[in-house]
């Protein structure tokens, strides 16, 4: 480091301006200005700009990051692995856990299953089906014209049986208890359609909640635009009444300039 | 127990995620904050901020040590915030009237702020980060830095991987357009003496 200081070394006038240089070169730079004014003017503009940032702050921001793990805790490795790690916002939209939508799965998989099943064993117990399925014993599963004919076969039959004989309440009976001979099946069944409904409550609740979120995001950015544009408006008329206030007392100063010289 | 960055890090490399944890909690806010002053938008700032993080935490095992864990996390900010820059080729826009709550900033301030010093606040903060805007990113950069960071002409010198005396022209060339511009918008700076 100089002890000495010209003018034009901008990068000494950082240093000095931040104060990170010797003691002796900050001496040399000091002297320097007390005699240079351009120095010195430099110096106290870019103060003053320095002084200006500090206005400046970012907006506020949701943040609270963590690292989650993204399965259920094994024990502690000894090092940390780049493995699929996953960083989720500690405050805001946490994703369901893992378990959780494993069970959800599962049970969605059960009931779709167990309504299959309930629907292939009440279609075997009718007996036209029944010769279909034989026919498809081989295949489960596959459908084939002949299983289409058949069930057509049988639906024709049906409905023309229930044109030719009028409705019988008995017949209805009788048929409702050739049904509660299954009882176990149709608590199976009731218990799988209260299970669907419970998962469609809360597929609504979630989708509400989400409406509602956005609703209150949208009204959130609303009044944040409607404040800034007030804020606006409030500078504009106060630089207007400014300019008319500067104006009235120009005006009466003349006047009373005028007034006095008339005198 | 108030654990130093270099203690926390070895308890993470060991596999104390929440020793990891806590190091984000300390330096979300810095780095959010640089990498918002440097790319001049929220929501891109904190999927950096973000990223950031998932770097760090994947990098850890070949964190050694050699450098401070906070100018580690600078570097892993800053090359993201150039590569989101140099991806969006173009000068970083700046969000005026975006955020701006009037009534948020002055329940931070406390009732000694009043209304014109709280407007007149926003309006300086809003020039000074149109001007910071204006300045090429290494610029911008080093002044975030030296301002904000309060780093020292080395380390910035160190993250930028350029000379010191390079750093020292890049803050007075950045600060001499910062100048222009605020006096351009009738910031007049007024004179201070340094003490």
């Amino acid at each position: 480091m100089s002890d000495t200081f010209q003018c034009g070394d901008n990068a000494a006038l950082v240093s000095y301006l931040y104060d990170e240089c010797d003691p002796a070169e900050r001496a040399a730079i000091a002297a320097h200005i007390d005699l240079c004014a351009a120095c010195a003017a430099e110096i106290a503009a870019l103060g003053s700009a320095r002084l200006q940032l500090a206005s400046w702050t970012p907006p506020d921001a949701d943040l609270g990051f963590a690292i989650v793990r993204p399965q259920a805790p094994e024990p502690a490795p000894q090092t940390v692995s780049p493995g699929p790690w996953s960083l989720r916002p500690g405050a805001w939209l946490r994703p369901m856990p893992v378990w959780a939508q494993a069970v959800a799965a599962c049970l969605i998989f059960g009931v779709g299953l167990s309504l299959g099943v309930l629907r292939g064993t009440t279609s075997t117990q009718s007996s036209s089906v029944r010769a279909g399925a034989a026919a498809t014993a081989d295949t489960p599963g596959a459908v084939t014209a002949t299983d289409l004919a058949a069930l057509e076969r049988r639906l024709r039959n049906e409905m023309a049986a229930l044109r030719a004989t009028p409705v019988n309440a008995t017949g209805a009976v009788s048929q409702l208890a050739s049904t509660a001979q299954q009882p176990a099946n149709t608590a199976q069944l009731l218990a799988q359609v209260r299970a669907l409904i419970d998962e469609s409550e809360q597929r609504q609740r979630r989708e509400l909640a989400f409406r509602t979120a956005q609703v209150v995001t949208e009204f959130a950015s609303q009044r944040r635009m409607d404040l800034a544009q007030i804020q606006n408006n409030f500078g504009q008329i106060e630089g207007l009444t400014g300019a008319e206030v500067r104006e009235q007392r120009e005006m009466l100063n003349y006047l009373m300039r005028v007034s006095s010289e008339q005198r | 127990m108030n654990w130093t960055d270099e203690d926390l890090v070895a308890r993470s490399r060991g596999g104390d995620l929440d020793s990891f944890n806590q190091l984000i909690l300390r330096w979300e806010r810095p780095i959010y904050a640089l990498a918002y002053r440097v790319i001049g938008r929220e929501e891109d700032a904190r999927d950096v901020c973000q990223e950031t993080f998932l770097r760090a935490f994947r990098a850890l095992p070949g964190f050694k040590g050699q450098a401070k864990f906070s100018s580690w996390l600078y570097r892993i900010a800053l090359n993201l915030c150039r590569d989101w820059i140099r991806k969006q080729r173009r000068a970083p826009t700046v969000q005026l009237a975006e955020g701006v709550d009037p009534a948020e900033l002055a329940s931070e301030q406390g009732p000694v702020e009043s209304i014109e010093d709280l407007v007149a606040r926003r309006e300086l903060s809003a020039v000074v980060e149109e001007a910071m805007a204006l300045l090429p990113e290494e610029q911008r950069t080093a002044i975030v830095l030296k301002e904000y960071h309060g780093m020292t002409f080395q380390e910035i010198a160190d993250l930028q991987g350029v000379p010191l005396s390079t750093v020292k022209t890049r803050l007075y060339q950045g600060l001499s357009v910062l100048r222009r511009h605020l006096e351009k918008n009738g910031r007049v700076p007024q004179l201070v003496k340094r003490t």
